[in-house]
């Protein structure tokens, strides 16, 4: 099978059973997500893509992003389509985006933690300056029905086992952390547009992802752990394992995203995201499997202390009971789909490199 | 205080020592000692140029035997022990020299800067954690920067994907509450492990590290005998001792530790480091303990007080890698000589 | 001494602070002249003050001079490395001349001290690196004074505010770039480039040592071919400065040259940045005189 076949079954598969119907409201309207080209604007990509093919949607989409570029050589398949257009500009400037969009959902920003460390000032830009301008465009947009923010989940903490949407507490002040700060502010700045200009702007809070079109080089758990599969060194732990994560796979979080883009009330907050919560131990153990032969599992590489370590469970109750949504791809499934996925593009590049 | 609480030894003799003998420690010499360290337990033996990986320079003194040869002969002398480097951007590059010495079996990457300049290290964490290598951040000249403004450096070094972070009192200038005050901070607020690297200029270093660790530290460097730039790092083979005795456990044979350290004395050493008072003038004043033999050199050519140029250099807050200042400093204070007030 | 020449139209692609800082070099030059300042966001520093300043400006990257080819003949590109392999052929088939200012590194590495005819008739050249402008023309005069040069070494140092997160994560390219140029236009064997970065304050200006080992160390000579070397570099770098030696220092030839920028646009103590641009604009100043000469030639 292809990677692309492989995307494709994934949203069929969250597609069927009269969920497609679920998202009706998408049919032949024209949808701008700005950040268009990362893993979530991606994602969105496939599904679109998949209602268009399988069920006639005939949506137009349009792919607002810096990087259009990267996004035609990740995935061909869907840059080469007539129903999926590139922009390239950059946010704080989207002079170029159609003014008769229906729809915008606004995900653009690096949540590459090392950038945010070495480039706080650049960060910050994107995300507060980026907001103020896409809000500023959509006061235009005749025919805008809604502007979906994705902010994260990083915005508020809480002392509780899981996030809810209405966990009070603040991030810290302080360059290290510009990102949830940044953040936290342009979910305000939504707020103010709502109010200022009327318009119809909802919140969804991203938590943690998983799946293809995430790039291994990032120093989160999931990937360095399919990195280390991947080219055959154990997996190492740095601490106990005991620490809990919970994944949302790519095609959920692309149903979730539009199901909550169409249907959710204006001023709403959504936590996207997975409550299974598992072990960084169990995790690896679940990598390990997908892989022949099956890499050594290393804890305790370095000793930890009982320091920081952010709270990232996400509360789906909201989610759950108004939008009828749930987590469709368990993490077992998850990480086998991922781990196939990465060794089928090894196994390209192996091939490109030896043919 | 916990009982057998566990630390790390990060043993940089034939790398912090290589600045007391000009880097000019041979392959034979490294040979002998790998294999005393590796034979006591020591978790991690650190090997190369006193500025570490692709830093032997006309600048900063040229090393007798090559990045490559040092470390495989490392390599072929260490069976239990990890083979660690220190590498400074700027010095050492990815391509050059950091994907070399991977190949020739390197276990620990310690990335290290100037305590204010973390975010020099993003791409070589970076790519060390690629390649699934342990790697941590080093702050060097630490005492140069606050408690508070200290972790925000630290912080970038995590989110780049350090293990852990140690932090250098390259000048040999704190005292025991200065270091139990940062580490408690950054064990605090950090998620991953902190060390801690001291010198002797104020007769310190064994008691600097016992507060690092009861604060809360999981490494601590040392060297056999001190074996180090001007007045020495933390005595290993001391550090080992005490510990010991406080209840730590370091995995090191107390006895075998105490034979590499004369191994280290009567073979690898010339002088024992001692507190020489230029080393309590670059305690004080905070400078790099590595800068005392080209300042003595060039002190002599110019015929001024090294301990002038010192208190000078500290002015200047001048870092590691500046020695060609040392020269503009001795010609200001020749010309200024005659103008002097004693 | 020079004749007035019609001034030669120039786009600047990068509006960040290297960008405007150019453009203020621009606007100040006898021979050249500002048909578009280009980046990506309207609202930044730079392009506001571009506007403020009565030049033209846009946010459309390079399709700007995709869509008006007449806005200039030379383009400075301070973007980055990246965007520079996607300008570089678009502008190779408008025809125009550029200067890359990137760590992209396509062209030929132009020094204008030492090889600005050759650079002349480049349509690509790019600036090498800050430490490369400051150390190559000493390295030059080396090369060409010296028996058998062994090694040379450049060791820089930049003071920490002036050197910015693009500086920072391509620290590995510098050192390239720099150690190939040294090699290129000095012939020595082997060449070492160190960078270090100093945070002291108040900032300190840039700082390069020039270490050489050669077989019979020459200084006379040296110092002979360095002196008017060092007053051509003046011309277009005015804050560029000799501070020590040629001397020779156990048995190694030693020079130390300090550049102090002209705090155009960036302050002062960026001696670092200031040198590149500095020297970028001498590159398109020498082209304005050489299209200059040659539309009299064609008549």
């Amino acid at each position: 099978m292809k990677r692309h076949e492989m995307t494709r079954n994934d949203c069929l598969r969250i597609l069927k059973s009269g969920r497609d119907k679920l998202l009706d409201p998408l049919r032949q309207t024209e949808l701008v997500v700005i950040g268009g080209t990362g893993f979530v604007g991606t994602w969105i990509a496939e599904m679109v893509a998949s209602l268009n093919d399988e069920y006639q949607f005939g949506i137009k989409l349009h792919l607002v992003s810096r990087s259009t570029e990267k996004f035609s050589s990740q995935a061909p398949h869907l840059a080469a389509r007539e129903d999926i257009q590139l922009i390239k500009s950059d946010v704080r400037q989207l002079g170029k985006i159609p003014m008769n969009t229906d729809w915008v959902i606004h995900a653009a920003a690096n949540p590459d933690v090392r950038t945010h460390a070495s480039n706080p000032l650049d960060t910050a830009s994107v995300i507060v300056e980026g907001t103020m301008s896409v809000v500023r465009t959509a006061e235009r947009l005749g025919r805008l029905k809604k502007l979906l923010y994705l902010s994260s989940g990083l915005v508020c903490s809480s002392q509780d086992s899981s996030l809810s949407e209405n966990a009070k507490g603040a991030p810290e002040l302080g360059a290290s952390f510009i990102y949830p700060n940044a953040k936290r502010f342009a979910e305000t700045v939504c707020s103010a547009a709502r109010v200022q200009s009327r318009i119809p702007v909802l919140v969804a809070r991203p938590f943690s992802f998983i799946g293809p079109y995430q790039s291994l080089d990032t120093p989160w758990a999931q990937t360095t752990f399919l990195a280390d599969a991947l080219h055959g060194r154990p997996i190492r732990l740095l601490g106990d394992g005991q620490l809990k994560r919970s994944y949302l796979y790519g095609s959920d979080a692309a149903y979730w995203f539009l199901r909550i883009l169409t249907t959710g009330p204006s001023g709403d907050v959504v936590n996207v995201g997975s409550q299974e919560d598992i072990s960084l131990q169990d995790l690896a153990e679940i990598v390990a499997q997908n892989f022949e032969p099956s890499p050594e599992i290393l804890l305790n590489t370095s000793p930890r202390n009982q320091g920081r370590t952010t709270l990232l469970i996400p509360d789906i109750t909201h989610v759950h009971d108004e939008y009828g949504l749930s987590v469709l791809t368990p993490l077992n499934e998850a990480v086998k789909l991922t781990a196939q996925w990465h060794q089928m593009q090894k196994n390209c590049e192996k091939d490109i490199f030896s043919g | 205080m916990e009982t057998n609480r566990k630390i790390i030894i990060s043993d940089p003799t034939l790398r912090d020592g290589n600045h007391a003998v000009g880097h000019q420690l041979s392959s034979e010499k490294i040979a002998l000692y790998c294999r005393a360290a590796d034979n006591a337990g020591v978790p991690i033996v650190e090997v190369g140029h006193g500025n570490g990986l692709g830093a032997s320079s006309l600048q900063l003194g040229e090393a007798k035997v090559s990045d490559q040869v040092a470390l495989i002969t490392a390599r072929e002398n260490l069976s239990k022990s990890k083979l660690g480097i220190h590498v400074i951007p700027g010095f050492a590059t990815i391509e050059r020299d950091l994907k070399p010495a991977l190949d020739w079996g390197v276990d620990v990457i310690r990335v290290a800067a100037h305590c204010s300049e973390a975010d020099i290290c993003e791409r070589h964490i970076s790519f060390s954690r690629s390649q699934g290598v342990e790697v941590w951040g080093c702050l060097m000249m630490s005492h140069m920067l606050s408690p508070t403004l200290l972790l925000e450096q630290a912080r970038k070094m995590e989110s780049y994907g350090a293990e852990g972070i140690v932090f250098m009192d390259s000048a040999g200038h704190y005292l025991p509450d200065a270091v139990r005050h940062r580490v408690e901070l950054l064990v605090d607020e950090l998620s991953i492990s902190v060390g801690f690297h001291a010198h002797n200029n104020l007769g310190l270093a064994i008691a600097n590290s016992l507060a690092a660790a009861e604060a809360g530290a999981s490494l601590l460097d040392g060297c056999a005998r001190g074996f180090g730039a001007g007045a020495g790092n933390t005595q290993l083979e001391v550090l080992i001792a005490v510990l010991e005795r406080l209840g730590y456990s370091t995995d090191i044979d107390l006895y075998k530790i105490l034979d590499a350290a004369d191994l280290a004395e009567q073979n690898i050493m010339k002088n024992m480091p001692t507190i020489s008072s230029n080393s309590v003038v670059s305690g004080l004043s905070g400078v790099f303990s590595g800068f005392m033999k080209p300042v003595l050199r060039i002190a002599t050519e110019f015929g001024v007080d090294p301990r002038d140029i010192y208190f000078e250099l500290g002015k200047r807050n001048i870092v590691a890698g500046q020695e060609d200042i040392i020269l503009e400093v001795a010609k200001d204070l020749t010309q200024h000589k005659g103008k002097r007030i004693k | 001494m020079t004749k007035s020449i019609e001034k030669l139209k120039i786009a600047i692609i990068g509006s960040g602070n290297i960008g405007t800082d150019l453009l203020i070099k621009v606007l100040r030059s006898p021979y050249l002249k500002c048909g578009a300042f280009i980046g990506r966001n309207l609202a930044s520093p730079g392009m506001l003050s571009a506007n403020s300043l009565g030049v033209p400006v846009s946010a459309e990257g390079i399709s700007y001079i995709i869509n008006n080819p007449d806005c200039c003949e030379l383009v400075f590109d301070a973007t980055s490395a990246m965007s520079h392999l996607e300008h570089a052929p678009v502008l190779k088939g408008l025809d125009k001349r550029v200067i890359d200012l990137t760590p992209a590194k396509i062209g030929l590495m132009c020094v204008p001290s030492v090889n600005m005819n050759d650079s002349a008739v480049e349509f690509n050249v790019n600036m090498v690196t800050c430490g490369g402008q400051a150390s190559i023309p000493v390295a030059y005069a080396i090369g060409k004074t010296q028996d058998d040069v062994d090694y040379i070494e450049v060791v820089s140092s930049i003071s920490s505010r002036s050197a910015g997160p693009a500086t920072r994560q391509n620290l590995d390219e510098y050192i390239k770039t720099t150690e190939d140029g040294l090699k290129e236009f000095s012939g020595a064997k082997r060449t070492k480039a160190i960078l270090n970065l100093n945070p002291a304050e108040p900032c300190v200006d840039m700082q390069t040592t020039i270490y050489a080992k050669v077989k019979n160390p020459d200084i006379p000579n040296l110092k002979k071919m360095l002196q008017p070397l060092t007053k051509k570099i003046r011309k277009y770098v005015p804050g560029y400065e000799v501070i020590l030696g040629p001397i020779l220092e156990n048995s190694r030839i030693i020079v130390m040259v300090r550049v102090r920028g002209l705090g155009d646009y960036l302050p002062a103590y960026a001696g670092n940045l200031d040198i590149i641009n500095c020297a970028a604009i001498a590159m398109a100043e020498e082209y304005a005189h050489v299209t200059a000469k040659i539309k009299q030639e064609e008549g």
